[in-house]
């Protein structure tokens, strides 16, 4: 079967050897990156550059996540309350069994002996701020509420006995206390909310761990699932929210729609291959995508520790593009007769070579943005791409080396479009069609939004979101991302400074713009303020006639008054110890390794988020934390910093194709991808479709791809009308794997997939224009 | 830090919602008569006296006021001796007279969640009471006594049992917490109304 010729032609034997090794050596490579299971993240910060620099950002970042990652709020509804609530202890006991979660609450497990002891202890550190004031100002009135307060029928009783708390201090502080939320229990423990006037049972779960681990999060959502099926079966409702079923629905779509977008591309090039050359042996051109896919993962697990879901759904595409490789050389077949895989590889691999290195130049620029997203991205495409280039020129030409006869229609259309495009360039010179072009360019780039926004990374998951606002307003709990961060050189300070803020934020209250806040300052006093209150105290008792009248006698008063006085002030961790402080505990930092100390103040339910920006104006050591802001500043600058990159391959790519084509020749080559990515971005503003930072990498992708169809165009192996048919070829496999990613459900990727679905239309149809003018095709 | 309860509330709500009944029928007295009886009256007056008797005291809290029942509207409690208090329950939550005008108690804590119930309570919506408490009526419709019993454990930590004793109209309310405090209401001068006074208006409206 082979001749002389082409055995002179094949590559030297070590390198197939070498080749065998390698690929050897990367299955192994990636059997043990895999060991524990598939390396693979849905954590999208995972995705974003560490915006929190210091150890205390980080932790405070952290503090803020974990309810959002780890909670899971369920709610139970039922026509008849008590059905609800059977429901919900069934669902929470299921819950409990998975062994999923490290908590599951469904009723108030309160351990109130601790609670009034804490009160006890602490009555005077607990006191809220208003009814310290009103004590040290007039002992008159405080002690005329007190009464007030005893002989009430509508105030509620107190933990704290009567004869344990003759002035009704830890009475006023348990009554002072904010209550976050509108979760209360009902009269037998059972948590209930109320809104609207339906009442919903309430189930607080915590998972293990977080909720990015591989797989916890679609075995929570298979558990959520059921509890659905079973109170739906009994004509129930249930709402379920959590950052965990975000993770789930995000994982179940990428996979999902990797494996249908990844199968129905390679399908589909598939049988465009075979009914093109008309043998099952082109199909083994799946072999340098596989190749190049298992790189990609191997040298991103290498890297990064791990593979995130995003990077592997563009990247499962970028390496659509490896096929274009064994395409150049085979579409060589239709002129090249009788076909020799190793002749055709030899004439065509100057081109490959040239094609490989100005791809792997344009992805390499991404990986240096600060963005943890693109640097994925690219180094997986990058490493995907010289695996599948390897693949394709030291495995795949002995196995096609078969005779090759193909389909010849396609070629005489390609004549026939040649012709066709001369004689319209004859009519109508390429000048006049350029500034057309540039025309058409400049008006739709003038309506492109260029407004990137974290929200658009995550697939849309409506009913999701939809749940969880409806449990936001049944349970008023609305984590919020924004948060105040507060250092200080003592904890006293702190509180003092948490509370001057609180003040502000009161005012955001009444004015609706925010739910409520969680502050320390709203659990304990500042030991200055216990001290004043030590002062003011023995003046009670001057005043203390009305309780004596109730039967108190003056022994047990005094009793009472001279051991608060005895005690000693509380420290704000003391404070924090008791079973009181549970829902305040996270937002104290500690204390620094400097000495300082640092807390947070949580935000509930916050309806607009401007009106925090110079809130903390004028208080020392507060900054506000507003994380998403934040990060739309980064995916702003990022842009910039990626176009930037390109703009450096750009001026690299040109000179690399100075080498082989002259100055005139690189620009020309450089013209068309350039263009075609100008064509695609305005082409997203005529359609009212924003940038987005993925979509600029789609457009810088089709700079690279670009590339490729002019080098094809502009060396003519075989002529100009086979190169074309190559070019097509290479331009409707590449577009049946990108485009395809237009239908993703994923804003970002379905952004990046029109960008580049587009981009590769122009990219393609000025691809002749790389060639030199002056000659005519030849045949 | 959980306020569970509201104890005097309950029993007042519930004796005053039983008391808008000045009925005679013949047959046995049920829980449903009870209930439809008390939905006729539009407005009820009154005055009322209340005794806490707390275990660390010698002797009873003692205290007296008047009160006005508006169906469908609320209820006002006026305290007047031997300190002043306004309240006012209705739909919105229980609120306090101030200087300033009606301020609303905190709305948080299941202070809230019961205030709903007591509506229902003051509705006659003697099922609502059903899912908390055993009810037992025993009498005519002229001298009955309902005795609630709560349900569920929790419940019962606080209360032991919650009497009503009523003729014509609820008299007596003793409410019977498990530490052993415990409170009696009686209620007297009771006047029905077919509407209310201005000012009671005003109170109910803002």
């Amino acid at each position: 079967m082979t001749s002389p010729t082409d055995h002179a032609l094949r590559l030297p034997a070590w390198l197939s050897s070498l080749f065998f090794l390698a690929l050897l050596g990367l299955v192994a490579l990636t059997a043990w990156q895999w060991r524990n299971g598939p390396p693979i993240s849905a954590n999208l910060l995972q995705l974003l550059p560490s915006g929190a620099p210091g150890e205390l950002e980080q932790l405070a970042e952290q503090r803020v996540q974990a309810p959002l990652n780890r909670d899971l709020m369920l709610l139970v509804q039922h026509e008849d309350e008590d059905t609800a609530v059977a429901l919900a202890q069934e669902v929470a006991g299921n819950l409990k069994a998975s062994g999923l979660f490290a908590q599951v609450r469904r009723s108030v497990q309160a351990d109130l002996p601790a609670m009034r002891q804490q009160l006890l202890d602490q009555r005077l550190v607990l006191l809220d701020r208003a009814s310290r004031e009103a004590l040290i100002a007039s002992p008159e009135d405080f002690i005329q509420q007190r009464l007030q307060r005893l002989f009430s029928p509508f105030e509620s009783t107190s933990l704290v006995p009567v004869e344990e708390d003759w002035f009704g201090l830890a009475d006023l502080a348990q009554r002072r206390l904010p209550h976050p939320g509108n979760i209360h229990p009902r009269l037998d423990g059972a948590l209930l909310a109320e809104h609207d006037g339906q009442r919903w049972a309430v189930i607080h779960a915590q998972i293990h761990g977080d909720a990015f681990d591989d797989k916890l999060p679609l075995l929570v959502d298979d558990q959520v699932r059921a509890a659905r099926h079973r109170v739906e079966s009994q004509q129930g409702e249930l709402l379920a929210a959590g950052g965990v079923l975000h993770a789930a629905y995000g994982q179940r779509q990428a996979r999902e729609e990797a494996s249908l977008i990844g199968s129905v591309s390679l399908v589909a090039t598939l049988a465009l291959l075979h009914l093109l050359f008309r043998t099952s042996r082109v199909l083994l051109v799946a072999l340098p995508v596989l190749v190049g896919a298992l790189s990609g993962a191997a040298a991103c697990v290498a890297l990064f520790g791990q593979i995130h879901v995003l990077t592997l759904v563009l990247g499962a595409s970028l390496v659509g593009v490896s096929i274009d490789f064994p395409l150049h050389y085979l579409s060589k077949s239709w002129t090249l007769q009788p076909w020799q895989a190793f002749r055709a590889l030899r004439l065509t691999l100057p081109g490959l070579a040239l094609a490989l290195a100005t791809n792997v130049i344009g992805y390499l620029a991404m990986a240096f943005t600060p963005f943890p997203a693109l640097s994925q991205v690219a180094v997986f495409s990058a490493a995907g791409l010289l695996g599948a280039f390897a693949c394709a020129t030291c495995l795949l030409p002995s196995l096609v080396n078969v005779p090759l006869q193909p389909w010849a229609a396609p070629l005489s259309w390609a004549e026939r479009a040649l012709a066709l495009r001369q004689r319209l360039l004859g009519r109508l010179p390429s000048s006049w069609l350029l500034a057309g072009f540039v025309v058409f360019c400049l008006a739709g780039i003038s309506q492109v939004s260029f407004k990137d926004d974290l929200r658009q990374w995550v697939s849309r998951a409506p009913a999701l979101q939809q749940q969880a606002e409806r449990i936001g307003q049944i349970t008023g709990f609305e984590p919020t991302s924004q948060y105040f961060l507060v250092r200080a050189q003592t904890a006293d300070e702190l509180l003092e400074r948490q509370e001057a803020l609180g003040t502000r934020l009161d005012e955001l209250v009444a004015e609706q713009k925010l739910r409520g806040y969680l502050a320390l300052s709203q659990l304990a006093a500042t030991t200055v303020a216990q001290e004043s209150l030590h002062l003011a105290l023995p003046r009670l008792l001057e005043y203390s006639q009305p309780l004596l009248a109730l039967g108190m006698t003056a022994g047990a008063l005094e009793k009472e008054l001279a051991a608060l006085q005895a005690k000693p002030v509380t420290g704000l961790d003391q404070v924090l110890a008791g079973p009181i402080a549970e829902p305040w505990r996270p937002l104290w930092l500690g204390t620094r390794s400097d000495g300082t100390v640092a807390g947070l103040i949580s935000l509930q339910g916050l309806r607009d988020s401007s009106a925090l920006h110079g809130l903390a104006d004028g208080i020392d050591g507060v900054s506000l934390i507003d994380r998403p802001a934040e990060l739309n500043r980064l995916f702003a600058e990022t842009q910039r910093q990626a176009a930037l990159l390109k703009m450096f391959a750009a001026v690299v790519i040109l000179a690399l194709l100075c080498l082989p084509f002259g100055w005139s020749g690189a620009l020309r080559c450089l013209a068309v991808p350039l263009l075609a990515a100008l064509g695609s971005l305005a082409c997203l503003g005529w359609l009212g479709q924003p940038l987005t930072l993925f979509g600029l990498f789609g457009l810088l992708l089709v700079t690279a791809i670009g590339v490729d169809y002019a080098i094809l165009m502009r060396e003519r192996i075989g002529g100009a009308a086979v190169s074309l048919v190559g070019t097509l070829l290479a331009a409707v496999t590449t577009w049946l794997s990108f485009g395809l990613l237009a239908l993703s459900s994923t804003p970002a990727v379905s952004n990046f997939g029109l960008a580049v679905g587009i981009g590769l239309v122009f990219a393609f149809l000025l691809a002749p224009w790389a060639a030199k003018t002056t000659e005519e095709p030849a045949s | 830090m959980k306020r569970l309860f509201n104890s005097p509330c309950w029993a007042l709500l519930v004796a005053l919602s039983l008391m808008l009944a000045p009925t005679s029928r013949a047959n046995a007295f049920d829980l449903v008569q009870l209930s439809l009886q008390l939905r006729e009256p539009t407005v009820v007056r009154g005055t009322f006296t209340q005794e806490k008797y707390l275990r660390a005291l010698p002797q009873p809290l003692v205290s007296v006021g008047t009160f006005v029942l508006a169906r469908d509207r609320g209820l006002l409690w006026f305290l007047q001796d031997p300190v002043q208090q306004d309240y006012r329950i209705s739909a919105a939550g229980i609120a306090r007279r101030t200087p300033n005008g009606w301020k609303q108690t905190s709305q948080q804590g299941p202070a809230a969640r019961q205030n709903e119930l007591f509506l229902a309570v003051l509705q006659g919506d003697t099922e609502a009471l059903q899912r908390d408490f055993e009810l037992q009526l025993t009498g005519t419709a002229q001298a009955w006594a309902l005795t609630l019993t709560p349900r569920s454990r929790l419940l019962a930590q606080i209360f032991s049992t919650i009497l009503i004793q009523g003729g014509a109209t609820a008299e007596r309310i003793e409410l019977v917490e498990a530490q052993g405090d415990s409170t009696l209401l009686t209620l007297t001068d009771i006047q029905i109304d077919d509407q209310l006074s201005p000012g009671e208006h005003h109170d109910l409206a803002d």
